[in-house]
């Protein structure tokens, strides 16, 4: 009776699936039994990856590589907040034909993993789409895409097949087998809609977690806007106070700071910034007194964003680039 | 059945995708791993497996492993032969040939080519009992390639620093310079009849061979000159590899795990002990040999063709009658 009982509740809740005319039966099997169900599997998997694999990127980052995904046209993207790290900062992504683009970090959610960025290059990418509505099941069979141990254009991006086999506190866990460089990347259900992002790896091979996409759809507009949220393990908010520039300057009478020295191995030795610059402005606010440089860096942090107007040998340059950490 | 039922959110070990009840649907490939794949055995531990390539008992395995083995023994289906006689080798692609005194074994089907798409299903042999095969499922992952020798190859010796001349200080023991009786003292003249004076010299001459392959190497021994072909070595099997996160988190992997000429790269979860058997398609043919487990993500495995062909070339290399 019990086990009567539980198929058909099995049967009710596949039927609006259903009726979409997409879940595969394979989902709905405990196990797959003949030659038949393991084919449905595979041409099914052999069949997303082309359109999944072109729109998986990977995500330069200043130690290290991640994954992450295009969910958009204009160029969204899906990773993992731990591989973007901070909000509106500037990036570099990588097709798997390893073609560069400029990109920028949008919000991200310290407590969950979740994290958007955005390509800032214009253009039309190749993009996959999301499960928003929820509709993945314990069970499903899923694969997970990355560039694993970083990018290497010969492999390509690495695909892993598994099965969900836990969905609890806003986590997901697959087999699908991950492993460093693969944080950010996509998950995906057969029918190649977007159903994760791959998180971390526990100590034994089969807990592979991912951030399940309900993450993202609650928190969508917040993360589109640049936030940072929570306080949680994934990413550290960014303190007022610890973006270092490392130059020495004087005030012009006329105006302006006079670069006299630039620190090795500094922001601004990276940034190309030299002796004799004068620096007339930072994010448009002009300086007259070393104190008004000063006093504009504190309210900033490590990894911010800044652009400096400066006269060089009597011309004037626009230069910008990221605070280091003090 | 147990069933995965409403609200319950662990998937029971027997449905994953590594689980006994998803296992059981390919059963038509464990048979075939039954009587066409070897099991390794060193005395009485399971330490790998093997290719059957011939009725009459020729394997093949991968090289660094067996050699690892103090008493090898080799099981086919549910005999065990104590019997294991190595015939001929495969330094580059880490390959031995093996005999063992059997008769009317079946040989592995080759497929007619690796070239699958990715995400095609492979079967691999896991852990067995003594007289049944298991199997290890999983999907072709990544693009078939070369994977060059990590770290570059190496002669497998210390040069002398402040010498003007590439006088050797320390001759490493795992390395070809070793076998091929170098000895401290030697100085370096030649590498392949080209003469070499400093130490970049000789690494850019080194740079573009492979391991595995063999280089004549032109030494001066006080007044003598000798020329000697050595086996060039993986730095990585040499000097141990620095463990990276990646490989910290991997659990075991293969000590040899790189410079191999091609791959076919899949994802089936194993430890360093999944290698040396074949790699089965659907068909229960064999797409291939294992023959690493690069990390917890990546396993690499001989396609095919390359399989093919080197299996003829070591078995033209096997003295008559045997």
């Amino acid at each position: 009776m019990r086990n009567r009982l539980r198929s058909f509740l099995f049967a009710l809740l596949g039927l609006p699936s259903l009726a979409a005319g997409e879940r595969l039966y394979i989902n709905d099997k405990q196990a797959p039994e003949t030659r038949k169900d393991l084919e449905v599997i595979q041409s099914a998997l052999i069949a997303a990856l082309p359109k999944t694999r072109g729109a998986t990127v990977g995500i330069e980052l200043e130690e290290g590589f991640g994954t992450g995904v295009i969910v958009s046209a204009d160029g969204l993207i899906l990773t993992a907040a731990h591989v973007s790290a901070g909000v509106n900062k500037k990036i570099t992504v990588v097709l798997e034909d390893g073609t560069k683009l400029k990109a920028k970090t949008l919000g991200l959610n310290s407590d969950t993993d979740a994290a958007m960025i955005r390509i800032t290059e214009s253009g039309t990418w190749p993009f996959v789409e999301i499960d928003r509505n929820d509709s993945v099941r314990l069970g499903d069979w899923v694969f997970a895409l990355g560039h694993s141990g970083g990018f290497d254009k010969e492999r390509g991006l690495v695909t892993r097949l598994g099965r969900l086999v836990r969905m609890a506190n806003s986590t997901f866990q697959s087999d699908c087998i991950l492993i460093g460089g693969d944080s950010g990347g996509p998950l995906f259900d057969l029918q190649g809609r977007l159903v994760g992002i791959n998180s971390r790896v526990g100590n034994e091979v089969q807990e592979n977690l991912h951030v399940p996409m309900s993450e993202f759809v609650g928190r969508w507009d917040d993360l589109l806007k640049g936030e940072f949220i929570g306080e949680g393990p994934f990413a550290k908010k960014p303190v007022k106070g610890s973006g270092f520039l490392g130059l020495a300057s004087d005030a012009r009478p006329e105006g302006g700071l006079k670069v006299t020295k630039v620190g090795k191995k500094t922001p601004a030795e990276a940034a190309g910034l030299k002796e004799g610059d004068v620096i007339l402005k930072l994010n448009d606010t002009p300086l007259a007194k070393r104190e008004d440089l000063q006093n504009l860096l504190k309210e900033m942090a490590d990894g911010d964003e800044i652009t400096l107007d400066l006269l060089r040998g009597g011309k004037n340059e626009t230069l910008t680039l990221n605070l280091g950490a003090r | 059945m147990i069933s995965p039922a409403w609200g319950q959110q662990n998937l029971d070990a027997a449905f994953r995708s590594t689980g006994s009840a998803v296992v059981a649907a390919f059963e038509s490939q464990r048979a075939v791993l039954q009587t066409s794949s070897a099991v390794l055995l060193d005395g009485r531990d399971e330490s790998g497996y093997g290719v059957v390539i011939s009725p009459d008992g020729h394997i093949l395995t991968k090289a660094s492993e067996f050699l690892q083995l103090k008493k090898p023994a080799i099981t086919v289906d549910r005999t065990k032969y104590p019997e294991v006689e190595m015939l001929a080798m495969d330094p580059e692609w880490d390959v031995v040939l093996l005999k063992i005194k059997a008769s009317g074994l079946v040989p592995v089907v080759y497929a007619p080519s690796s070239a699958v798409p990715q995400g095609t299903w492979v079967v691999a042999n896991g852990v067995t009992t003594r007289n049944a095969r298991r199997v290890l499922t999983g999907i072709v992952s990544a693009n078939t390639r070369e994977i060059p020798v990590a770290g570059g190859p190496a002669l497998g010796v210390v040069l002398k620093q402040e010498s003007k001349k590439l006088e050797i200080e320390e001759v490493t023991e795992k390395g070809g310079a070793h076998k091929a009786d170098i000895r401290k003292g030697d100085i370096i003249l030649k590498v392949a009849g080209k003469a070499v004076k400093t130490i970049s010299e000789l690494s850019d001459a080194l740079k573009d061979c492979k391991a595995g392959s063999a280089v004549d190497i032109t030494i001066r021994r006080g007044k003598k000159e000798l020329t000697v072909e050595v086996r060039l070595t993986a730095k990585s099997e040499i000097f141990s590899e620095q463990m990276s996160r990646n490989d910290q988190m991997s659990g075991d992997f293969s000590n040899r795990r790189s410079g191999f000429p091609r791959v076919l790269q899949h994802d089936i979860l194993g430890t360093s002990k999944i290698v040396g058997g074949p790699l089965l398609d659907l068909d229960g043919r064999c797409i291939g040999m294992n023959i690493a487990r690069a990390n917890r993500a990546e396993s690499f495995a001989i396609p095919v063709e390359d399989l093919k062909t080197l299996a003829e070339r070591l078995m033209s290399q096997v003295p008559a009658g045997k």
